[in-house]
């Protein structure tokens, strides 16, 4: 009887809790009304441009130097153009990213953006749920075969960067060279990356293809982690690295476990989505990195104008979506700032292709035809030719990269995942 | 008796602690809520401290994050069950004084199993059956990921408590070669939403509301815990070889027999929430599918008392928090992130468990007269 | 210096709840001196050392050291007064050496080379073998001893408290220590060791202080002491309990006993050659010091013990025929049809689950009755009602958890579901420890009523008055033998207190006495 009565007790409480719940919530909403009027008179107009809210979910918090990036980028373009927004973190690549979608719409988000790979599933069973609002997707692969008008993936030519900081490492190497501290048979690169994904292998691939633009013997060694952020199996591939005699270390991978442990060595490191230099004012060639501040200006103005965003969106060093940082002068080649001021004018221009079949081979044959998985299926099917004009189309057919091809002179160390 | 002169000499201790006899259920949780007013007082005092937030906008926001619309309370009663059901889980376990800290193992290997079958069988087999072996690979993954530890509990007497945590980190690793080898796009960690289009396998809508049947399922278990627990004598075993192995031994109970059908059904039913994560839930599977939960439920067992009403409670306002958690962490008028909102969790819930304390223990002052002596 | 009073003690008593431990003890150990302590289990005798190395604090009384009143608070004013105990359980770290276990805990350098010479130093000066360097889990009980001693005199103790050193020690080891006690006693230090072994004490004490169910009886000179004046000053002089005792009604062979041998987890012989029979509308008492197998004999009956050789048959009373129960589990024993209760020593670690209520309780053996996967509750609260009725059991409720209540009750509870399983053989062990007079008698007089239906009544007592005057037999065991079987219409206390003694003086006392 006592039992009973206690829990009739508690579920009394609770209710109270959370009627009071309620209660204070209409509250909170009063004040959060009050406290951005303007734009809750906007919101009452429906949809008028100029009371947008911009909704983020992201996968880690600030400390992830991935999701860092987004978040810098969604701040500066949101108080640049004037637009409320709201972010979701720590959101798993789960049912949870749906429900924050769905929570971003219920508070009243015109556009949803979501920063990893894993959530795209889950954006989109929210894009199907609520054509009224546009979702964003930074990575994805699916939206120019689910057809959605609401739902978009972006992604940019990072290869590109990726291409100019190559040559930043391959003039290291051919100083090192110079310097009579190895044989120019002996340039070896070393890559951390991830997974054995195509936006990693064209990411090392193009890195490669820039650094030996300058250094002809370069060579490359590839070891995969198995994770996107693991900082002590990062660490432990730069040195695997560093030990097979590898002389320069690069990176696709997000903790700071490579950078390190080049710092520890002494081993010239370039390196990626930001500076390191802080960490490794030794050791840190540049860094090239995708800046997302123009990407959400332009969602921003899409919405504004009322005009459709595209499906695919690749950034380039046009748009200001690849960058570099500044190149640390202490571990750089002499003449690396304008050699690779001179490759991006010649890529802006149109006159170099990252993935000219004529720069590199597979299995000792110059690559002339090759279907890419583009569109995304479960058995992986390659389904479009990408070679065109004598270079590889990265990116064109749609945003986020499918480069998958294993050229020469790359060796994968594993390769299991 | 005549009081000596050294006695005025002794150092008595100010306060000493005494154990309390029964407490009338209405005290305990005259405690229990005054143990949350002052939690939540204290957390208002670091806040504006530490931080310099206002307090009461962040009980707001926590609210909020809970409750706020009603989406979020669904969410919130959804949460609730996945939680329950790994606490009720837990339980049968944790009364037998088995140290089950492999939940977490065991809901993966659920969800394994779950998602084996969904990409296996979908468009093989009709629904129902469909529904019948994901359900059935669950159960048996889950009990044999539970088995494994209870047999060498039971005949070589192995620390279970080392045992399951290793076997966690067998079952992360396992999903984490999964998701590698199913994913979506060749050579990346991510599987997907499976069936999206056609929703094969997925715990189906009641009433255009697709948390219901989940809550159901759960609200249907919980009753059948606390039957089994408290009126079956399965349930009673559990309890002997609990208080005591020797009163177990007194009365004729196999305790070897007890120990493993007790942890196959404690495995069973984190496989089972493994099966509600993948069909009722994610509809994929991640590393972090599991969310925290296995271990969550060690919690929601133990402020319960190991009575699965109870834990409908512990459970709910673990959620509550966690989800008031989040919304503190991104409120914009808030300058808080989560790993500040998560202090807040850990203080409320540690003022939580700390008052059983008060609820089992009285704390005895001084005597009066004694201290004017020991002051002369 | 010559004969001060090293400490003194009086007018000690220390309580917990209604148990008087110790009663107004008055004690005097001088320097140079071996004081013995002699006294029944439970007669207060480690409690009382408590007190003076600071682990308790008497209810009231006065300690004098060196004829100065001191208040000992904690065991850190025991050592500043210079009193070390050497505890029945070490209190060492096992995988640390004898030296830094020595050294662990003081203030001041840490410096092992300087405390293993002063170690080697304490060691030459009364005779003791050690290693300062061996770690204590290569030990054997012996050496761990030696530690034990030689901490509490790196100390700087003067005043040495052992409380039962020779229990686990072999006679040699025994002659050992004696004669390292024998010289520390020649150089000043005021000694005093607890035991219940009459021999030891005629042996190395110069003075005995005798003590009897927390009561301080007297302290005799040891030279003018024997083994018979030593017992009736333990036991003291029989009380007459006016317990009915009707005469056996037809006595039948039930429980036969035959050379039972049981060895427990350490290795140690508990038990050897053991037997008995129990009969039929008796009971039969079993006497002994605490710890001499008793329990395992009762538990190796109700299999719950390994038995390592011998034999346990039942006699049916139906039809006769006879059943071995060696080697079976409780449950077999059940299924055989043999109705055994045992209320175990251990109420509510064996017989009881504290946490639980009564009628929850009353359904421990029966739970099983009926094919239906659920709990029948309603028998077991009508007997959980009928047991709160007939034995007066207070309780609030039949669904307090039995935890809750006084040891009186608890025992009620538990020897009320017993024999409402109308048993044939019915063990109780200690069933009245630490009961009140009133429900003391109400278990006796269960238990007469049982004997006089006809069951065979096992009980294991420790108050030898009430064995002499509730019991037909007594069976007496020392050390795991039987030591002899009495009538108990005949006997005497001194007679089963001899008894309870004898096997371990046999053999043994020629040596330590030389």
């Amino acid at each position: 009887m006592k039992k009973i009565l206690a829990i009739v007790l508690a579920l009394v409480m609770l209710f109270a809790l959370a009627a009071c719940g309620a209660t204070q919530d209409d509250a909170n909403t009063d004040s959060a009304n009050a406290n951005t009027d303007t734009e809750n008179a906007g919101a009452d107009t429906e949809e008028a441009g100029d009371a947008l809210k911009f909704g983020f979910i992201y996968l880690h918090d600030q400390n992830s130097t991935y999701d860092r990036n987004f978040m810098e980028a969604a701040k500066a373009a949101c108080e640049k153009l004037g637009v409320e927004y709201v972010e979701k973190v720590p959101i798993p690549e789960g049912n949870e990213c749906y429900e924050a979608a769905i929570d971003l719409v219920n508070q009243g988000c015109d556009i949803i953006f979501a920063d990893s790979f894993g959530h795209e599933e889950f954006l989109l069973q929210a894009a199907e749920e609520h054509p009224e609002v546009e979702f964003c997707h930074a990575t994805g692969t699916m939206a120019h075969t689910e057809k959605l008008a609401n739902f978009h993936n972006a992604f940019a030519s990072i290869y590109e960067g990726r291409y100019l900081a190559g040559i930043a490492a391959g003039m290291k190497l051919n100083e090192m060279i110079e310097n009579g501290e190895f044989k120019p048979e002996e340039a070896k690169i070393g890559y951390v990356g991830a997974y054995t994904y195509a936006e990693v292998i064209s990411g090392y691939t193009s890195f490669f293809l820039g650094a030996r633009s300058v250094c002809k013997t370069a060579t490359m060694e590839v070891q995969f982690t198995g994770s996107w952020y693991d900082e002590t199996a990062e660490k432990n591939a730069a040195e695997t690295l560093i030990n097979r005699g590898c002389k320069l270390i690069s990176q696709h991978a997000d903790s700071m476990g490579a950078p390190t442990a080049c710092e520890d060595a002494g081993v010239p490191d370039v390196s990626y989505n930001g500076s390191t230099l802080e960490a490794c004012p030794n050791t840190f060639i540049v860094s090239s990195r995708i800046n997302w501040e123009p990407y959400f200006e332009y969602v921003i103005g899409c919405v504004k104008e009322g005009k459709a965003i595209d499906t695919d969106w690749t950034g380039t060093i046009s748009t200001g979506s690849v960058v570099l940082t500044e190149v640390n002068e202490k571990a750089a080649a002499e003449g690396t700032v304008e050699a690779i001021a001179e490759a991006q004018a010649k890529l802006v221009s149109g006159e170099l292709h990252v993935f000219d079949t004529s720069t590199f081979t597979v299995e000792g044959k110059e690559l002339t035809s090759y279907l890419a998985d583009v569109d995304t299926d479960d058995a992986f099917t390659p389904d479009t030719e990408v070679i065109k004009d004598g270079y590889f189309a990265e990116s064109e057919f749609r945003s986020a990269p499918y480069f998958d091809v294993a050229i020469d002179g790359i060796e994968r160390l594993n390769a299991m995942f | 008796m005549v009081k000596s002169p050294t006695e005025k000499k002794v150092r008595e201790p100010l306060f000493h602690i005494v154990k309390r006899d029964a407490i009338p259920w209405w005290k305990a949780w005259l405690i229990r809520i005054a143990a949350v007013l002052i939690a939540l007082v204290v957390v208002a005092v670091i806040t504006l401290v530490m931080t310099g937030q206002d307090p009461i906008e962040m009980y707001k926001a926590m609210f909020d994050g809970a409750v706020g619309n009603s989406t979020r309370t669904w969410n919130l009663l959804q949460d609730t069950a996945l939680l329950l059901i790994v606490g009720l889980a837990v339980t049968p376990a944790f009364k037998m004084r088995f140290w089950n800290i492999g939940a977490q193992g065991q809901i993966l290997v659920g969800c394994l199993a779950t998602t084996f079958c969904m990409r296996t069988f979908t468009g093989k087999v009709p629904t129902a059956v469909l529904f019948i072996l994901m359900i059935a690979f669950a159960l048996i993954a889950g009990a044999v990921w539970a088995l494994i530890p209870g047999i060498f509990k039971a005949y070589l007497n192995t620390n279970e408590t080392l045992f399951t945590l290793m076997m966690n980190y067998i079952a992360l690793n396992l999903v984490a070669f999964f998701c590698f080898r199913w994913s979506k796009n060749s050579g990346n960690d991510v599987i997907g939403i499976i069936n999206r289009s056609s929703k094969t396998g997925w715990m189906p809508d009641i009433a255009g509301n697709k948390f219901l049947l989940n809550i159901i399922i759960v609200a249907v278990i919980t009753v059948a815990a606390f039957v089994y627990l408290k009126y079956s004598k399965h349930g009673y075993e559990i309890s002997v070889v609990g208080e005591s192995e020797n009163t177990a031994r007194y009365i004729g109970i196999n305790v070897k027999h007890v120990i493993i059908r007790t942890v196959l059904i404690s495995g069973a039913l984190c496989g089972l929430a493994g099966f509600l994560l993948v069909s009722g839930v994610h509809h994929t599977l991640t590393t972090d599918v599991e969310g925290g939960r296995g271990f969550t439920a060690i919690i929601v067992s133990w402020m319960a008392h190991f009575n699965p009403f109870y834990m409908i409670l512990t459970s709910f306002l673990i959620v509550f928090l966690e989800k008031g958690a989040i919304q503190v962490a991104s409120a914009k008028n808030l300058q808080l992130d989560d790993n500040f909102s998560d202090i807040v969790v850990g203080i409320i819930i540690l003022f939580i468990i700390g008052c059983e304390f008060f609820i089992n223990y009285r704390i005895k002052f001084k005597s009066k007269d004694k201290a004017e002596e020991a002051r002369e | 210096m010559e004969k001060a009073p090293a400490i003194e003690l009086k007018n000690i008593t220390k309580t917990f709840g209604r148990i008087v431990a110790n009663h107004n003890v008055n004690l005097k150990v001088n320097r140079g001196e071996i004081m013995a302590i002699l006294g029944e289990n439970g007669s207060g005798k480690t409690t009382l050392m408590n007190m003076i190395s600071g682990i308790y604090f008497p209810d009231s009384g006065h300690i004098f050291i060196d004829g100065k009143e001191v208040v000992i608070a904690s065991p850190k004013d025991s050592y500043k007064y210079g009193i070390g105990m050497i505890h029945q359980h070490f209190k060492l770290v096992d995988v640390l050496s004898a030296a830094e276990n020595i050294v662990l805990g003081l203030h001041g350098k840490y410096n092992i080379k300087e405390a293993s010479r002063e170690v080697a130093r304490i060691a030459s000066l009364y005779g003791f073998e050690i290693d300062p360097a061996k770690k204590i889990y290569e030990m054997s009980v012996s050496e761990k001893q030696t530690v034990e001693i030689i901490k509490v005199l790196y100390r700087g103790a003067d005043i040495l408290i052992l409380d039962e050193p020779t229990a686990v020690l072999t006679p040699q080891e025994t002659a050992k220590l004696f004669a390292v006690l024998r010289r520390m006693k020649e150089d000043g230090k005021a000694i005093v060791i607890i035991t219940h072994k009459l021999h030891e004490v005629l042996s190395i004490s110069d003075r005995v202080a005798v003590l009897r169910k927390g009561e301080y009886i007297c302290t005799l000179e040891t030279k003018d002491a024997t083994e018979a004046s030593l017992t009736e000053a333990m036991v003291g002089k029989k009380v007459a309990l006016d317990i009915d005792r009707a005469d056996p009604v037809d006595p039948e062979d039930r429980l036969i006993v035959k050379d039972l041998d049981c060895i427990n987890r350490e290795g140690a012989k508990v038990l050897d050659d053991v037997s008995f029979t129990a009969r039929s509308g008796e009971i039969l008492g079993i006497a002994g010091i605490a710890g001499s197998g008793q329990r395992e004999l009762l538990e190796a009956i109700a299999g719950l013990q390994h038995v390592e050789s011998g034999e346990i048959t039942y006699k049916d009373p139906k039809t006769g025929k006879a059943e071995n129960l060696r080697d079976k589990t409780p449950m077999q024993i059940r299924q055989l049809g043999v109705r055994l209760s045992f209320v175990p020593e251990d109420r509510l670690g064996m017989g009881l689950v504290g946490s639980m209520d009564i009628i929850d309780n009353m359904m421990l053996r029966s739970y099983r009755k009926g094919k239906s996967a659920f709990l029948q509750r309603k028998e077991p609260r009508d007997l959980a009602n009928e047991i709160i009725k007939s034995l007066e059991v207070v309780t609030p409720s039949a669904t307090t958890p039995v935890r809750r209540l006084s040891g009186g009750n608890v025992q009620k509870v538990l020897v009320g579901r017993e024999i409402a399983a109308t048993p044939t053989v019915l063990m109780a062990a200690y069933p009245v420890r630490g009961l009140d007079i009133n429900s003391s008698y109400m278990i006796y007089n269960l238990l007469n009523q049982q004997k006089e239906r006809g069951v065979a009544v096992i009980f294991v007592g420790e108050d030898l008055d009430v064995l002499i005057d509730l019991c037909d037999r007594i069976l007496v065991i020392g050390s795991g033998h039987v030591t002899g079987v009495v009538d108990a219409r005949t006997t005497t206390k001194e007679e089963i207190g001899l008894l309870m003694t004898k096997s371990v003086a046999h053999g043994e006392g020629g040596e330590l006495n030389g």
